[in-house]
C-alpha cells in the first residue's frame, strides 16, 4: 500500500503539483469554489426540505442539483490534484473516509429527494416527516464533511517524500 | 522597522494573551476547531447568499426569489460565525494577519460585498421580490448579483492562500 502511494509521488504530475510555485494554492482554491458551490447548493435544497421557507416552488430547487453537480466536478479534479501531490497524507487518514463518507452520503440523499420529495411537490407541497428526517441529516453530513474535510490538516500521520 | 499608527500587533497579543483566547487557540484542539467553524460559517453563508444570487441570475428558474430570501437569516449567521472565528485568528497572530496581502485583499472585498449589499436593500429588493418565481429579476438586480458572488468567491480564494505569505512589516500598507 504505502509502496504504491509512494510510486504515486513519484509521477511527474505529482511532483509538479508540489513543485510548482502555484500549482498546489491553485487547486486549493478551485477545491473550496467547488465544495462551496456543492455543500451551497446541498445546504439550500436540504434546509427547503426541512421547512424553511415553504413554499408551492419546493420541486424547483431541482435546479439547484445542477448546481450541486458543477461544484462536484470542480471539487473532484481538484481534489484528485491535491491528492497525488501527497496520496500518503490523506489516504492514510480516517479522517479522509469519513470526508469522503459523509459527503457522498449527503449528495446521494438529496439526490434522492430530489427524485422523491421534490418530484412529489407540485402535489404535495409539504414534505412527509421522513423527508424532513432526511434533510436533516443530510444537512448534518454537509457540516461533518466540511468539519472533517478542515481537520485533515491537522491530523495526518504520514507524509512520506523526501 | 516602520511604525503602525493604527494596530499594536504586540498589545492585540497581550490582550489575547490575557483573555486567555491564545492559551485556547494553541491547545491541540483550538486551532482546528476555530478552523471547522470557520468553514461551516462560510458554507452557510455562501449556501444562503451564493444561491441567492445565482438565482438572481437565473440559475434553478422557477424558485421564487421571496421564497429563497427566507434562508438569509442562516447566511447572517454563518457570517457572524465566520467574522467571530477569523477574528479569533487574527488577534492570536496579529503580526501574520495585519499585514497579510492576502488578508487585506480579503478584507477589503468583505467591503465591498458589504456595500453592494446595503445598495441592493436600497435599490433594488424590492422590486426583486415582486419578481415571479419563472421570472429574472431586473437588470440592476443581476449587477448586484454577480459582483456579490465575485467577492464571495474572491473572500474564500484569498482565505485559501493566506498560509501562503509570511508577512514582514513593509507589507503594511498604511504604515
Amino acid at each position: 500500500m504505502i509502496g504504491l502511494l509512494a510510486a504515486i509521488e513519484q509521477w511527474p504530475l505529482s511532483i509538479w503539483m508540489r513543485e510548482d510555485p502555484y500549482a498546489y494554492f491553485v487547486a486549493l482554491i478551485f477545491h473550496a469554489f467547488g465544495m462551496a458551490l456543492l455543500v451551497g447548493a446541498g445546504i439550500v435544497i436540504s434546509l427547503r426540505v426541512l421547512g424553511v421557507g415553504k413554499g408551492p416552488d419546493l420541486h424547483r430547487l431541482r435546479g439547484f442539483v445542477a448546481v450541486m453537480w458543477v461544484g462536484a466536478v470542480l471539487a473532484i479534479v481538484s481534489g484528485l490534484l491535491l491528492l497525488s501531490a501527497y496520496p500518503a497524507k490523506a489516504l492514510t487518514n480516517p479522517v479522509f473516509a469519513v470526508k469522503l463518507a459523509s459527503l457522498l452520503a449527503a449528495a446521494l440523499l438529496v439526490r434522492s429527494m430530489a427524485a422523491t420529495t421534490l418530484s412529489a411537490a407540485p402535489r404535495d407541497p409539504q414534505p412527509s416527516a421522513r423527508s424532513r428526517v432526511l434533510a436533516a441529516l443530510a444537512l448534518a453530513l454537509w457540516l461533518i464533511g466540511v468539519a472533517a474535510g478542515k481537520l485533515l490538516l491537522h491530523t495526518y500521520t504520514v507524509l512520506t517524500v523526501s | 522597522m516602520p511604525t503602525d499608527p493604527i494596530f499594536d500587533p504586540a498589545a492585540i497579543q497581550q490582550w489575547a494573551n490575557d483573555l486567555g483566547i491564545a492559551a485556547f487557540m494553541q491547545s491541540p484542539w483550538g486551532w482546528p476547531l476555530v478552523e471547522v467553524f470557520h468553514f461551516i460559517g462560510l458554507c452557510l453563508l455562501f449556501g444562503a447568499v451564493g444561491m441567492f444570487d445565482l438565482r438572481m441570475l437565473g440559475v434553478a428558474r422557477g424558485v421564487s426569489l421571496r421564497q429563497l430570501h427566507r434562508l438569509i437569516p442562516f447566511g447572517v449567521a454563518g457570517f457572524a460565525t465566520s467574522v467571530f472565528t477569523g477574528f479569533l485568528f487574527v488577534v492570536t497572530a496579529p503580526d501574520q494577519y495585519l499585514y497579510n496581502p492576502a488578508l487585506q485583499t480579503k478584507l477589503a472585498l468583505m467591503g465591498l460585498a458589504g456595500v453592494n449589499m446595503v445598495m441592493f436593500y436600497a435599490t433594488a429588493a424590492r422590486r426583486v421580490s415582486a419578481t415571479g418565481p419563472d421570472d429574472l429579476p431586473p437588470m440592476r438586480a443581476r449587477l448586484f448579483a454577480v459582483v456579490s458572488l465575485a467577492c464571495w468567491l474572491g473572500v474564500i480564494a484569498c482565505g485559501r492562500v493566506i498560509t501562503a505569505f509570511r508577512p514582514p512589516w513593509n507589507w503594511c500598507l498604511w504604515c
